[in-house]
């Protein structure tokens, strides 16, 4: 069986099929929580003005990391085909993820994903490593997520003041972390600094001067596209050096 | 605000606009509602997830040996098995109760949902991690789960060869547009909170250093890159509420 035979699976209408339904709950799930949070919202006094102003700024700065994902869409189609790469990075795992796990399964056919032994089972395999791969995720946050909230107020010592505190520090920690891992490289033992790194450090200073410039001004606009400049920007400036 | 409904809730007794009012809502209403469904969607959703393995046994015969099934999910878990428990409590202080079921079913987290998660809250002004926050971060994290499945819709009915048409120039840029991301939410982070952001940069720099070094590689299994992130979370967090404690007493 050569690679064609299984392109033609894995392209196929029962696939696509299979792989529109998880997508839709997923939506489903999306519309109904968003709903919910601006009926409740406004009995807690949140104004339409600002559940607007979340929404526009959250669409805007999500069309930047979604261009990333479907550049590496594309080595993920070519593998497995279209259907399963548009549910899986719609779906539970990011591209890293995906690529890992379909190599893991075809790997353990004893074929090199999209290479040579590639055929229909080993592109079979690849899908269930996908599904399995990612299901304690899926599980432990349908199962702990409430846990996990009466974890965080004991993180805050019981104090709602504490809250905003640990919530912030969490966000310093993971991205943070986040950072370190992009700009802390090594190459043959050596430190390296790349564009990467320009990126990294270009985007901070960017929005360090925006909200310094805001805090100041009190510029709304600030709050809305603040992110999506820095992004932006620190994106173009690492390309053009 | 002028009439208030007084059908179910028979213990408020104030007006609808109170701060009680607000908390009772997100307490006795819509966290029980968004638990209900959370967990009843994403166990669903992952039944669904299943689908197409099932699609291609019943319709194309295809079933690859147990051996090998497992073979390769064991592998998979063996990469990602610690950060299913790392990954939801350390993002769960950012993401909250309904981001965190809408997070870990439509995956994308630090690239995607965090992010949308902090910028709706910043934009919207209300202070970050509390109630109105979680309502807000959810409108957020729902929005980018829409834009982004239909980018991705587009983006597979274009299909591979239209996509890697894309000039080479922007395919390049687009690998920095991450860390050009991150770069700015430490920023956004980082001003209100500089002595807080200095720890949580050195802590994540030292951990990083020491995992790239293999520091850590006495401990079985693939890179530990889990204690990296857990510890710079955790140990800010730590740092953060000693400095709270010591600031309140003075």
């Amino acid at each position: 069986m050569n690679m064609d035979d299984y392109m033609q699976i894995a392209n196929s209408v029962p696939l696509w099929l299979a792989a529109a339904v998880p997508v839709f709950i997923l939506i489903l799930q999306s519309v109904l929580f968003v709903r919910k949070s601006i009926v409740a919202g406004k009995k807690m006094g949140i104004t339409d003005e600002q559940m607007k102003k979340a929404a526009k700024s959250s669409a805007v700065a999500s069309i930047g990391p979604s261009l990333a994902i479907l550049a590496g869409m594309i080595s993920l189609i070519v593998a497995m085909g279209g259907p399963i790469s548009w549910m899986r990075l719609a779906f539970i795992g990011s591209v890293a993820y995906e690529l890992m796990a379909a190599s893991f399964g075809a790997n353990a056919m004893g074929a090199v994903l999209g290479k040579e032994g590639m055929n229909a089972m080993a592109f079979a395999n690849g899908v269930w490593a996908m599904t399995l791969g990612c299901v304690g995720w899926i599980l432990f946050t349908a199962f702990a997520t409430p846990k996990l909230d009466k974890f965080r107020n004991v993180l805050a010592g019981g104090k709602k003041a504490l809250i905003p505190i640990v919530a912030s520090a969490a966000s310093l920690g993971a991205f943070g972390y986040l950072n370190a891992d992009r700009v802390i490289k090594f190459k043959d033992g050596a430190f390296l600094f790349d564009n990467g790194t320009i990126a990294s450090f270009t985007g901070f200073f960017i929005m360090a001067a925006l909200v310094i410039y805001a805090r100041k001004t009190n510029a709304q606009w600030v709050k809305e596209w603040g992110l999506t400049i820095a992004m932006f920007g620190g994106m173009i400036i690492a390309a053009l050096i | 605000m002028s009439s208030v409904p007084v059908n179910n809730s028979s213990t408020s007794s104030v007006t609808a606009s109170g701060d009680n009012a607000g908390s009772s809502a997100y307490e006795k209403e819509y966290i029980p509602y968004i638990i209900k469904w959370g967990r009843f969607t994403n166990l669903v959703g992952f039944i669904a997830s299943l689908l197409p393995v099932l699609v291609l046994f019943f319709v194309f015969g295809l079933l690859p040996p147990v051996s090998a099934i497992l073979a390769g999910a064991l592998s998979q878990a063996s990469v990602s098995g610690v950060f299913w428990f790392v990954e939801p409590i350390s993002y769960f202080p950012i993401l909250g109760i309904p981001g965190t079921y809408m997070a870990f079913l439509s995956g994308n987290i630090a690239n995607l949902r965090v992010p949308a998660a902090a910028v709706a809250q910043e934009a919207a002004g209300v202070e970050f991690g509390s109630e109105k926050g979680a309502v807000i971060s959810t409108i957020g994290v729902g929005v980018s789960i829409i834009v982004n499945t239909l980018m991705l819709t587009v983006g597979v009915i274009l299909g591979a060869s239209i996509l890697s048409k894309m000039p080479d120039s922007v395919k390049i840029a687009l690998n920095y547009i991450l860390p050009a991301l991150f770069g700015g939410l430490f920023a956004q982070f980082a001003v209100p909170r500089p002595k807080i952001a200095c720890c949580a940069i050195s802590i994540a720099c030292i951990m990083t250093f020491m995992l790239k070094k293999g520091v850590f590689s006495f401990i079985p299994g693939p890179s530990p890159a889990y204690l990296a992130i857990a510890t710079s979370v955790f140990a800010t967090i730590f740092i953060a509420k000693i400095m709270y404690k010591s600031e309140t007493k003075e």
